[in-house]
């Protein structure tokens, strides 16, 4: 035998060579004989620590999808699998256009269709009903004012010149005088004594 | 051979044997008969099927209608199904593409939606509530950071070599049976697999180192 292949035989394997020999005997299904392994007992040791390493990874994995599929939701997913295929296969349902469609028929509808026609004959009243007597006022309003105004007219005395209308205009004017004698604010008399009147005005 | 292997080739055969009859049910327009036949390849694939697609979505609704989809897909498309492959193969290429798509519209969805936060009522919590009560609290919440862990560290692995982890150490597929799904040849998928033992080694014994030196702080503060 050969130094290097003795060297070769002696020398620990590092974790890429054990990865090699797992990857192969993973490929394979069968691990190939490796001589230094056989022989080595620390590099078989950690041959199977990443055998079981990568195991829990494996059973790790495997557990939580159990877990996350049990049987129930199987079964509901097959169900449903089934549905979709059925679904898949079945003709496509064609809906009538609404003009062929067949028309709606029940039992209620005689009373629905008289209950939607006194609806309708009783908002076309009661509209028609209102507009009367809206035009009953409106022509008694006219009425009134016709009869009044001819007797105004009739007087000659113009509405504004009515007693009641020159006693508030009265009224107005003395409060008027009254505030202008009234000088409630002594700071501003001086400017009221320079402010021309309307008597001094000349006309 | 071992029993296993004889019990895989046992379904495989089987499966080949379904298959081929719910094609010709389909084809002679016997379609309820069709259904019947495909139940059974449903009923021995569902639950592998649903396994591998938690694993790439994470997420128990997604997972599930991926998984749905693709036996749909699988029924409607039958009649492309060749003999020489395992039906096992050729679904398990349908039920992957099917979630790497659902990844990616995923990815642009999350790039414009903000995440909803996960509450007590939220998918994540079903299996905890459906799960048995044999493990004691400190330890179910031990074995999830530890899945925690995982999925954050397989997440980070390019999509190959995480195609290739999973199919070959979780459902233990041969090389050959990874190469004929991911469509790469059998060295390529040695290497992958390979480089994502490597990757997952570095990552989760830094996870695991930071966590421990976390904790010491904690314990001495």
């Amino acid at each position: 035998m050969s130094i290097l292949n003795r060297l070769r035989l002696t020398a620990h394997l590092d974790d890429a060579g054990l990865t090699t020999i797992w990857t192969d005997a993973s490929a394979t299904g069968v691990r190939q004989s490796n001589a230094h392994l056989e022989s080595c007992s620390p590099c078989r040791a950690r041959y199977a620590e990443l055998a079981s390493w990568l195991e829990t990874l494996r059973l790790d994995a495997t557990t939580e999808a159990h877990e996350n599929f049990p049987p129930e939701r199987l079964a509901a997913q097959h169900a449903q699998i089934f549905r979709r295929l059925e679904a898949a296969e079945r003709p496509a349902r064609v809906i009538a256009f609404p003009r062929f469609a067949q028309p709606l028929t029940s039992r209620t509808s005689h009373a629905s269709r008289w209950i939607a026609a006194a609806a309708a004959a009783g908002l076309i009243v009661g509209v028609g009903v209102g507009q009367l007597m809206d035009l009953r006022h409106s022509l008694a309003r006219a009425t009134t004012d016709a009869r009044v105004a001819p007797t105004t007219m009739a007087r000659g005395v113009d509405p504004r010149m009515q007693p009641g209308n020159v006693t508030r205009d009265e009224a107005f004017l003395s409060d008027l005088d009254a505030s202008l004698s009234r000088a409630a604010v002594p700071e501003l008399r001086a400017l009221d004594a320079f402010t021309p009147r309307a008597s001094e005005l000349p006309r | 051979m071992t029993g296993a292997q004889a019990a895989g080739f046992t379904g495989r055969e089987a499966d080949s044997s379904a298959a081929s009859a719910v094609k010709a049910l389909q084809a002679g327009g016997r379609h309820a008969e069709a259904r019947e036949r495909y139940a059974e390849l449903v009923g021995r694939h569902q639950r592998r099927a649903s396994r591998i697609a938690f694993h790439y979505m994470r997420d128990v609704a997604e997972a599930d209608e991926a998984v749905q989809d693709a036996f749909v897909k699988a029924y409607s498309h039958l009649s492309s199904f060749r003999e020489e492959l395992p039906f096992e193969v050729w679904f398990t290429r349908i039920l992957i593409n099917g979630c790497l798509d659902r990844i990616k519209a995923r990815t642009r969805r999350e790039r414009w939606i903000a995440p909803m936060p996960d509450g007590p009522a939220g998918e994540r919590d079903f299996g905890e509530r459906v799960a048995g009560n044999d493990p004691s609290p400190e330890d179910q919440l031990l074995a999830r950071e530890r899945r925690e862990r995982l999925a954050r560290a397989l997440a980070k692995l390019p999509e190959r070599q995480r195609s290739v982890f999973m199919l070959s150490h979780y459902e233990g597929c041969t090389s050959r049976e990874v190469s004929v799904v991911t469509g790469l040849n059998e060295s390529t998928v040695r290497v992958h697999l390979f480089r994502a033992i490597r990757k997952l080694r570095t990552l989760l014994g830094e996870g695991h180192a930071a966590e421990t030196k976390v904790e010491k702080r904690r314990v001495h503060s």
